[in-house]
């Protein structure tokens, strides 16, 4: 017979396979362009996947998660940052700073660490506040975090470029880390943790009756979401090697936004369609912007226009699935092995219904 | 059925349509010599770099008229940086990789050219910036980043000897925009050297980019009873204008002295009459009557191609890059990377609109006079041309 739970391990394995190969053949065959943009894609991964976690599992609608990516980026340059350059760029560093000098997995924990730990001391005030207030007083924060780190010279030199990042953000870092935030983050929306934290966002008055512990659930997610985060700006600082104060700001806030509602809050696999479809679109119009002879006809270079491009497909998609391409649901894997594989006499596997 | 028969027609109009296409043209003589450009042409830098971008073609058609280097056409390949620094670094791999371009140049601004230079040194290219003008800039990437603008140490320099010497300054008050290594380099660089002179600084504040309102610092200012000689203040071009105008409008009327962030047509547009008096250090004074004969020339052959005339210094600088860069291959006389790294390194005394260029050896920050503008009736006049006698360390 055939059971639920061979289709889970037979999918997971798919979907295993389908992954390393992947990344094999990007490792082994692809232009170093392609590599960078892989890479850039697993980063992003990381970061809309975890801001899904608040914003999507909780329905807190932080906009300062990008204040715990500049956290873990400074954190872990500042580690892993070669002493001799330490001397140049960074001479005023506390002493027991300055002597240190460590390797990249460490170096990231301990951003994602500090990272959790910032966000667990504002989430004891902010995540007490529902709706458009908790959005304020989080944009407050990134903004908080943007001005301690212009004026912070010691350790982040204010507003000058920190450069001098050695390149450690390579293929497989970049997505060990996403693998493993994916996999947590599917983790989490299917336990306990997960539900309580639905049922939070759906009716915060009926979860409290059922005796769940509001800020407990949003504190969980927003911590979670913070260490991940966190974990991606060290991938990104290692990544681009140098950056400033203003990298970490409204941009990046609303472009990793973009990707998330775009593919759908509250769903893991929509979180993953968003980024990789963000990702992939503007750089095929970046490209083709540039210039391109369709047969005898020349488009000339139209800078700028991949831009429009990309808003006109999100006006269309915010238009036509205002709940992002996936609504909210995930990917469901049941649905394509019943329709794969239909036997007669029983009944298909019910469509959602899955063992944890 | 009905949708199949259609594309078939689509796919052969498209086949047909191709086939009418004229016959590939003559192959070339020889390939072309590729120079890569990334500009932020879109987002917030592209007030800097289109004018950039823009001098820079207009430099590569010029030289292609005139014959193109080492016998064969110089081709820019232009990509846009979009003012993120992934972009940047994405576009600066395809220009090494698919492109195999012998030399890089671009930008106006520290961190988007930290982002692109490291990639070109990687693939042993260099990288010239046109527009980004901190002094510490090169030392970031060793042997392979250069600039053809001068650094803010070499304007600030000049900026406090024209003041001490010119303006007969004794006292300055000194407002730095805390927001950008830009202001707060040249703001350094200006305290450091007018001491030096004997100055003194009578009061020091600061602001952050895009900070609207000035009174508190206004207020400080005046509390101080006497009121300084000059007041420089360091700041960016999307906040010189609102500056100038409040402490004008409170009844500063000291000459105020900045540097080529001023070099916006918006100081003039929102400060209106408050801009009088103004004194800044630029790269060249872009005006078709007061400017020099090359200067002149350039702006009407850039106003023929573009039909506006330059927006800003940045355009000329664009344009002397790319010549700059004409000029190394010329004398490397090969498409060689290395021998182009030589070449560029042992430029002397060459002709830019902006000024003359020479790499000192060592350096890769060039000697470059720096033009001191006063603005009067509206209008951008040449105040001085300042070698500075001294410049403070990077």
């Amino acid at each position: 017979m055939r059971s639920q739970r061979f289709f889970n391990l037979l999918t997971l394995l798919i979907l295993v396979v389908l992954t390393a190969g992947f990344l094999i053949y990007t490792k082994v065959a692809a232009s170093a362009y392609i590599q960078r943009v892989v890479v850039g894609l697993a980063i992003s991964i990381i970061l809309v996947v975890s801001l899904n976690l608040i914003n999507g599992m909780t329905g807190v609608f932080s906009l300062g998660q990008i204040g715990f990516m500049a956290i873990g980026a400074y954190t872990a340059a500042i580690l892993t940052l070669p002493l001799s350059m330490k001397e140049v760029n960074l001479p005023d560093l506390p002493s027991w700073l300055a002597q240190v000098e460590l390797s990249f997995l460490p170096a990231t924990l301990i951003a994602g660490l500090l990272a959790v730990i910032v966000a667990f001391l504002v989430g004891l005030s902010l995540m007490r506040l529902s709706g458009p207030y908790v959005s304020v007083a989080t944009l407050g924060f990134l903004v908080i975090v943007q001005v301690i780190l212009v004026n912070w010279d010691k350790m982040t030199r204010g507003s000058r470029t920190f450069s001098g990042v050695p390149p450690f953000t390579t293929l497989w870092w970049a997505w060990g880390w996403t693998i493993l935030t994916i996999y947590i983050g599917w983790r989490i929306a299917r336990s306990m943790y997960g539900r309580r934290m639905i049922a939070v966002r759906d009716n915060q008055i009926a979860a409290k009756s059922l005796g769940i512990n509001v800020m407990r659930s949003r504190l969980l997610a927003y911590c979670l979401s913070a260490f991940f985060t966190g974990v991606a700006g060290s991938l990104w600082a290692h990544f681009i090697m140098s950056f400033s104060p203003k990298s970490f700001y409204f941009v990046e806030t609303f472009s990793v936004i973009t990707m998330l509602v775009i593919g759908g809050m509250g769903s893991v696999s929509g979180s993953i369609l968003g980024a990789v479809l963000i990702t992939v679109l503007s750089e095929i119009l970046r490209n083709a912007e540039r210039g391109i002879a369709i047969g005898p006809i020349d488009i000339p270079p139209v800078y700028g226009a991949s831009q429009i491009l990309m808003s006109i497909i999100f006006i269309l998609v915010i238009v036509f699935r205002p709940k992002g391409l996936l609504g909210g649901r995930e990917i469901d894997f049941n649905r394509f092995w019943s329709w794969l594989l239909p036997k007669r006499g029983e009944k298909a596997i019910v469509p959602g219904k899955e063992v944890s | 059925m009905k949708r199949h028969s259609l594309l078939t027609i689509i796919m052969l109009a498209v086949l047909i349509l191709s086939a009418c296409a004229p016959a590939a043209t003559e192959a070339p003589p020889a390939q072309p010599v590729k120079i890569g450009v990334i500009y932020n042409l879109t987002g917030g830098m592209a007030s800097l770099d289109v004018p950039s971008a823009n001098g820079a073609k207009l430099a590569a058609k010029e030289i292609n008229a005139a014959g193109g280097v080492l016998g064969r056409q110089l081709e820019l390949v232009v990509y846009d940086g979009k003012t993120d620094a992934a972009t940047i670094g994405n576009a600066a791999t395809q220009l090494v990789e698919s492109d195999k371009v012998i030399a890089m140049m671009g930008f106006s601004d520290t961190d988007m050219t930290l982002a692109a230079a490291p990639i070109a040194a990687k693939a042993g290219i260099v990288f010239v910036t046109s527009g980004a003008t901190s002094p510490k800039l090169p030392e970031h990437v060793p042997d392979y980043l250069f600039m053809s603008c001068f650094g803010d140490n070499v304007q600030a320099a000049a900026a406090a000897e024209y003041s001490f010497n010119d303006l007969k300054a004794k006292s300055a008050y000194l407002l730095i925009d805390k927001g950008m290594e830009y202001t707060l380099l040249l703001g350094q660089y200006f305290k450091e050297r007018f001491t030096e002179l004997g100055g003194q600084i009578a009061l020091e504040d600061t602001y952050q980019t895009g900070d609207k309102d000035f009174s508190a610092q206004i207020t400080k200012l005046k509390g101080l009873g006497t009121v300084p000689d000059i007041i420089f203040i360091s700041a960016g071009p999307d906040d010189v204008g609102v500056i100038v105008k409040q402490f004008r409008d409170a009844g500063m009327d000291k000459p105020i002295v900045g540097g080529d962030g001023y070099d916006t047509p918006l100081l003039v547009e929102i400060a209106g009459p408050g801009a009088e008096n103004t004194y800044f250090t630029t790269h060249s004074l872009m005006d078709p009557d007061l400017g020099t004969d090359a200067v002149k020339k350039f702006i009407t052959a850039y106003q023929a191609e573009y039909n506006t005339p330059p927006e800003n210094a940045f355009a000329g600088l664009g344009y002397d890059t790319v010549k700059l860069l004409a000029d190394a291959i010329k004398r490397a006389g090969s498409d060689d990377p290395k021998a182009i790294l030589e070449a560029l390194k042992s430029t002397k005394g060459f002709p830019g609109i902006t000024g003359s260029i020479t790499f000192p050896p060592g350096s890769r920050i060039p000697q470059k006079g720096v033009t001191m503008i006063l603005v009067k009736d509206g209008k951008f006049t040449l105040a001085a041309e300042i070698v500075p006698e001294k410049v403070p360390a990077p």
